[in-house]
């Protein structure tokens, strides 16, 4: 990483942040040291920060990352305050998520939304952490227990009341979010306008709901020396059909070229479900699964295009923004594959 | 009039020296950047050559799914005007639900399938034809 700063730590917010801190550790003193943005962050801003905490609980030396909502966010993501409550319940469960240590709704200590979380080491890059002779069993397998300790928080969690429950139906809910994100591009791509009618047609009953992360897969977790450190981005999280969360991390599109082993590309399903088995107390459904990963394609489209918008409307010029806008073809493809395959889903459950 | 060397031959060139003589130097924390680069050429490089060939195999899939036949005579902004019609009333039926059962005597799922496949193909030949092996 390059030793850039942000131009969000400067001289004039510096005191600022640095009191607030304080103010929120219980501490007397708080010095803030920046040492530039980390990468992975195509929707917030990741800072890495280290602080010199003097008195209070928390006192001694940090090394944090400091996320802040970027100039623009997009409409698939929820508030920091509220991710800061997800990372909250999620790490009172169990799950390996960052440690979270303050968040700040006031705009004028660092002029947006943040908080403050500890810093985990390891390797992210999703080409990197598919790289491996064997498969990863054991490694899919702990996500899979993760996923499934994270899936025992719901709506009753303390601190989750912020986040909207569906309503009435997740699998509905999400098609109208992505038709409502897709914008013109539902009326004019045939292959997209398919995968939508797909998934109002073959949509799951409402059951229960969970907390789900909503975008658990291969390059948004920290691997070192093989073990699982942290699991990250946690931006997308909300209420979710749990089988959801399962889809999304055995699609094609977070396989890193490891077509063979689907789960997220290191290992077989089997050992991903079983750990998730293992702690969330219930039974994965395939049929569901296979749905959800549908539906993973149709949103990852609907993402993509989001992504592609924040360049072309000028808002935010950016090479990747405007690449992931030409990754829809990629996409689809994955979306026809898969809807080849489970095929019969669309007889047997379909309307009519 | 013609210029010489064109557009086409200039980025030709352009991302031959790129890839070639200047990529290998690249430090790693710029690399990402610098490929990103050379796909996003790649894809300018492969659009200029191959649009109007694309814009006809995605209106031939849409001919056969209804029965009409493709106008091999368009180009240019007249054939993805064309391509972009036909694909816009797809929609529509599609979201209607003209396609929810795949019936015998109408234009069913299987036909609607191909004809889908063969768009993406067509797209995927000019964003990223490493895409199309399975």
């Amino acid at each position: 990483m390059g030793a850039q700063t942000s131009a969000m730590i400067d001289d004039t917010s510096r005191p600022r942040l640095e009191a607030w801190l304080a103010e929120a550790t219980g501490a007397t003193r708080v010095t803030v040291a920046d040492e530039g943005r980390l990468g992975g962050g195509a929707i917030s801003l990741n800072l890495a920060v280290t602080l010199d905490v003097d008195g209070g609980p928390q006192s001694g030396r940090h090394a944090c990352v400091l996320r802040a909502q970027s100039a623009a966010g997009i409409q698939a993501s929820i508030s920091k305050g509220q991710e800061f409550a997800v990372l909250r319940a999620a790490f009172d469960a169990g799950v390996a998520a960052p440690e979270p240590i303050a968040a700040c709704a006031d705009p004028a200590v660092l002029g947006a939304e943040f908080y403050v979380m500890r810093r985990a080491t390891g390797v992210g890059a999703g080409h990197k952490v598919v790289k491996s002779d064997q498969p990863q069993r054991d490694l899919a397998r702990e996500l899979g227990r993760q996923l499934g300790r994270l899936h025992r928080a719901g709506p009753d969690t303390p601190g989750l009341g912020d986040l909207p429950v569906p309503n009435p139906c997740p699998a509905l809910d999400a098609v109208h979010a992505y038709k409502a994100w897709m914008g013109g591009v539902a009326t004019c791509d045939p292959v997209l306008a398919w995968g939508l009618r797909w998934l109002e047609v073959n949509a799951p009953p409402p059951g229960e709901v969970v907390l789900c992360h909503r975008d658990f897969r291969t390059g948004n977790y920290l691997v070192k020396d093989g073990q699982l450190t942290a699991i990250l981005d946690w931006e997308f999280a909300g209420f979710s059909d749990p089988m959801e969360d399962l889809g999304w991390f055995c699609a094609r599109s977070w396989r890193f070229g490891r077509n063979d082993r689907e789960a997220g590309g290191l290992a077989d399903r089997e050992d991903f479900y079983a750990g998730y088995e293992e702690t969330s107390g219930r039974k994965v459904d395939h049929q569901s699964v296979a749905y959800w990963e549908a539906s993973a394609y149709v949103r990852w489209a609907a993402i993509a295009i989001l992504q592609g918008r924040r360049h072309t409307s000028g808002e935010e010029p950016s090479l990747e923004l405007a690449l992931t806008g030409r990754m829809l073809p990629e996409i689809e493809l994955d979306l026809l594959r898969h809807l080849k395959a489970i095929g019969t889903l669309t007889t047997e459950a379909g309307v009519g | 009039m013609r210029t010489s060397p064109d557009a086409r031959e200039l980025l030709a060139i352009s991302l031959k020296t790129f890839r070639e003589e200047l990529l290998p130097h690249i430090p790693p924390a710029q690399r990402y950047t610098a490929l990103m680069i050379a796909n996003a050429l790649g894809i300018v490089e492969r659009e200029m050559a191959g649009l109007d060939e694309a814009g006809h195999t995605m209106l031939g899939a849409l001919a056969l799914l209804y029965g009409e036949d493709a106008d091999d005579s368009l180009s240019g902004d007249d054939l993805r005007e064309r391509v972009h019609g036909l694909q816009h009333r797809l929609c529509i039926e599609i979201a209607a639900g003209d396609f929810d059962h795949g019936g015998q005597d109408t234009v069913g799922q299987d036909t609607l399938m191909e004809c889908l496949e063969e768009i993406v193909h067509a797209r995927l030949g000019i964003s990223n034809p490493k895409a199309l092996n399975p």
